[in-house]
């Protein structure tokens, strides 16, 4: 383990340039009638940064850890102080099961273990147990003195279908991991902003093979001109067994849909939904 | 031209080549396979490279910096297909080199050349996507089964010869005129020797000063920051060649075992390898399983995996395996770095990462290690007269940040950091998100 203390402030996209690779592109911001939005996006985290994560989360990062990569909106020009909403990775996961209590096993586990309990019983110990599927119910973080409170209103798809223009749109990773190639758990963030509203889904997919479906969005849905915020987080899963028999037996893509979150959204049932709101 | 020189020539510019040639290109890759050993003997110097995925442009930037084959030696320790685009270009690009250079590259076999797992992640698609049925696919499985499980190297040199630096390097990079023998270098981007340590006083590496800058703490610590070496015979390394325990075999005429996810604990010597009857599809379970499958882990003994299935070993298990093997080194691939390789365990083992921007997306560096050969006639220095540097703070950072042991063994090893290959040549969708209407 390094003995490095975690970096205190996180390095902008300006002097990691020099030192990584410029495969990705940094990310960007607008501001739209005194809503700031921001992305980072950056590399996956390196040696120390890793050290750092793990040190403060107590729980080894995914193997394809973004953790400098950010989406934010804030709203600035306010007289009663700034109020802010972030998506980042370290808080992502900060919400993840720690204990191990609710473990999901791969598929062929029970087979494994059998058999390895016949071959070496000295082998007992499970190394550090915690959700490895790194299911997240994370809505945000928020910065600021205002309070979401529930509300029976719904986010207006039909303003958001409308096709107005798009004055920004970005696409973040904040983490994936593979599960050792038992299926797979990706947390990534979608924004885009139009000349009176926005929307943001941060969506969380896991998908555990012959074992399970999840999928839990956050949406973050703001009207410019009412200062109005909706937050929406929905929950949605199956098994894998009743998924499979959803899929249309013509599509022999099967394998490319399960990798596509957006996909799989249709197939699963929603098993909760919240709305908050909050005026500016 | 013959036959097979014209599919490796029309798989190099990325194109795929006839099912008919795929098949015959297999089938004679098979023949091949079939007599090697589970663990392959190798002789020194030879370049070994971790996961490539598919990334077919990445690949041939590898070879561009490693060197072409057969002019170099390569083993590549699998994960050959799934997750980039060409899988099935770099998959027979490799394997017709195989058929053609029998002598000049080794192929082991990672958990991705399996039956179950390529249906999963990609490879299975892409064979369907570019040949309308399952054919191709089907032939390259059954060329997974005969590739060995490990390869041992041996005749590796204690030492690597340093490369010389340019003119008008960076005063932070500058690294001496290494004369006493150099067990790590590290050439990073753009062919900058970034870093050399000399046997005595380098500690674990794991390579994260890619660039000095990237390292301000070290960087800004003065000369002693960005050059870990020592002066042989002062002590400064706590251990003097020839006085090892069980636990630090100081042998430097052991052999490397590569492998492409590290221990079992079924396996305690490199001849239970040997016994395995590897010619089948990856099993769920069992000695090969773990050698495709277990991660090193900073933990005591083994330990389970929380996900329910495989293992993890710790230093102790390594160290005692190199031992009782006389193997001065394990390298494995299987787990993305970003700096494209890491030593672990007092340099006991190293994986190594040969994908960079793995996905297309991570922004990760991929790295090559060359083991040289011995040249067991050089002449080692006796020094004690030069003290370069401050070698208190030498010390103390080499502790501090390499991983505290002091004490060496390992072959020696340069590694070559290399980046993704230049976007415009790889073909793919602009990187820039498309705007959407999403709900």
């Amino acid at each position: 383990m390094s003995m490095l203390p975690p970096p205190t402030t996180l390095p902008t996209p300006q002097n990691m340039a020099t030192v990584l690779p410029t495969v990705v592109d940094g990310g960007k911001s607008i501001t739209v009638s005194s809503f700031k939005i921001t992305t980072r996006k950056l590399p996956i985290l390196n040696a120390q940064e890793i050290d750092a994560m793990t040190e403060k989360l107590g729980i080894a990062p995914p193997e394809m850890i973004f953790g400098n990569n950010i989406v934010s909106i804030e709203k600035i020009g306010s007289e009663e102080g700034g109020w802010k909403i972030e998506f980042n990775a370290l808080d992502a996961l900060d919400l993840v099961d720690k204990t191990g209590s609710d473990m999901l096993k791969v598929a062929y586990s029970a087979a494994w273990q059998k058999q390895r309990e016949k071959m070496h019983e000295g082998i007992k110990e499970v190394v550090k147990p915690f959700d490895w599927t790194y299911s997240t119910n994370y809505q945000g973080s928020i910065t600021g003195t205002k309070e979401f409170t529930p509300t029976t209103d719904q986010i207006p798809l039909d303003k958001l279908r409308r096709q107005d223009p798009i004055l920004f749109f970005d696409d973040v990773m904040l983490y994936e991991d593979e599960l050792a190639d038992n299926g797979m758990s990706i947390l990534s963030v979608k924004i885009r902003v139009m000349p009176a509203r926005l929307l943001l889904l941060a969506r969380f997919y896991m998908r555990l093979d012959d074992v399970v479906f999840r999928i839990r969005d956050t949406r973050v849905f703001v009207e410019f001109a009412e200062g109005v915020v909706l937050r929406e987080y929905q929950e949605k899963e199956d098994s894998y067994e009743n998924v499979k028999k959803k899929f249309p037996p013509w599509r022999d893509d099967i394998p490319a849909i399960m990798r596509d979150p957006n996909q799989m959204a249709e197939y699963l049932p929603l098993k909760s939904v919240k709305v908050e709101k909050l005026v500016l | 031209m013959s036959d097979l020189d014209s599919a490796v020539e029309q798989l190099r510019q990325c194109r795929p080549i006839p099912e008919s040639q795929v098949r015959e290109i297999c089938f004679k890759a098979r023949e091949i396979l079939i007599e090697e050993a589970n663990v392959q003997i190798v002789d020194a110097p030879v370049t070994i490279c971790g996961d490539i995925h598919g990334q077919f442009h990445d690949l041939m930037e590898l070879f561009r910096v490693g060197g072409d084959c057969p002019d170099t030696n390569y083993l590549f320790m699998g994960d050959f297909v799934d997750r980039g685009f060409y899988s099935l270009e770099s998959f027979l690009l490799l394997l017709c080199l195989k058929v053609r250079y029998p002598d000049r590259i080794t192929l082991i076999r990672g958990n991705h050349e399996s039956r179950q797992i390529t249906t999963v992640y990609g490879f299975y698609d892409e064979c369907i996507r570019k040949y309308g049925s399952a054919n191709v696919w089907r032939y390259c499985c059954d060329v997974f089964d005969y590739l060995a499980l490990g390869a041992l190297v041996i005749g590796a040199g204690s030492s690597v010869q340093p490369t010389r630096l340019a003119d008008g390097e960076d005063a932070e990079t500058k690294v001496r005129e290494a004369e006493d023998e150099v067990e790590i270098e590290v050439i990073g981007l753009g062919g900058v020797v970034t870093r050399q340590m000399s046997r005595r006083d380098a500690g674990m590496i794991n390579s994260t000063n890619l660039t000095p800058s990237a390292l301000p703490h070290l960087s800004s610590s003065g000369p002693a920051g960005a050059l870990l070496t020592g002066v042989p015979g002062t002590g400064a390394s706590g251990n003097s060649r020839g006085i090892g325990n069980a636990n630090t075999p100081t042998n430097t005429g052991g052999a490397v075992l590569c492998v492409h996810g590290g221990l079992s604990p079924l396996i305690d010597s490199v001849d239970k390898i040997r016994l395995l009857d590897r010619k089948q599809e990856v099993p769920h379970d069992g000695a090969m399983c773990d050698l495709l499958w277990s991660d090193p882990e900073e933990i005591d003994g083994w330990g389970l995996s929380p996900r329910g299935a495989g293992f993890l070993f710790g230093a102790d298990i390594v160290k005692q395996f190199n031992h009782l093997n006389n193997l001065t080194l394990i390298a494995r691939a299987h787990q993305l770095v970003m700096e494209g390789f890491k030593e672990m365990f007092d340099s006991s083992i190293v994986t190594v990462w040969s994908a960079p921007n793995y996905c297309y997306r991570c922004g990760n560096v991929a790295a090559i290690l060359e083991l040289g050969e011995d040249n067991s006639n050089a002449v080692l220095r006796s020094g004690g007269e030069e003290v370069l540097f401050n070698r208190e703070n030498t010390r103390r950072l080499a502790s501090t940040y390499m991983g505290g042991s002091m004490k060496r063994g390992g072959p020696g090893r340069r590694y070559r950091v290399f980046e993704a290959a230049a976007q415009d040549s790889r073909g793919m969708p602009s990187k820039k998100p498309m705007p959407y209407y999403f709900l």
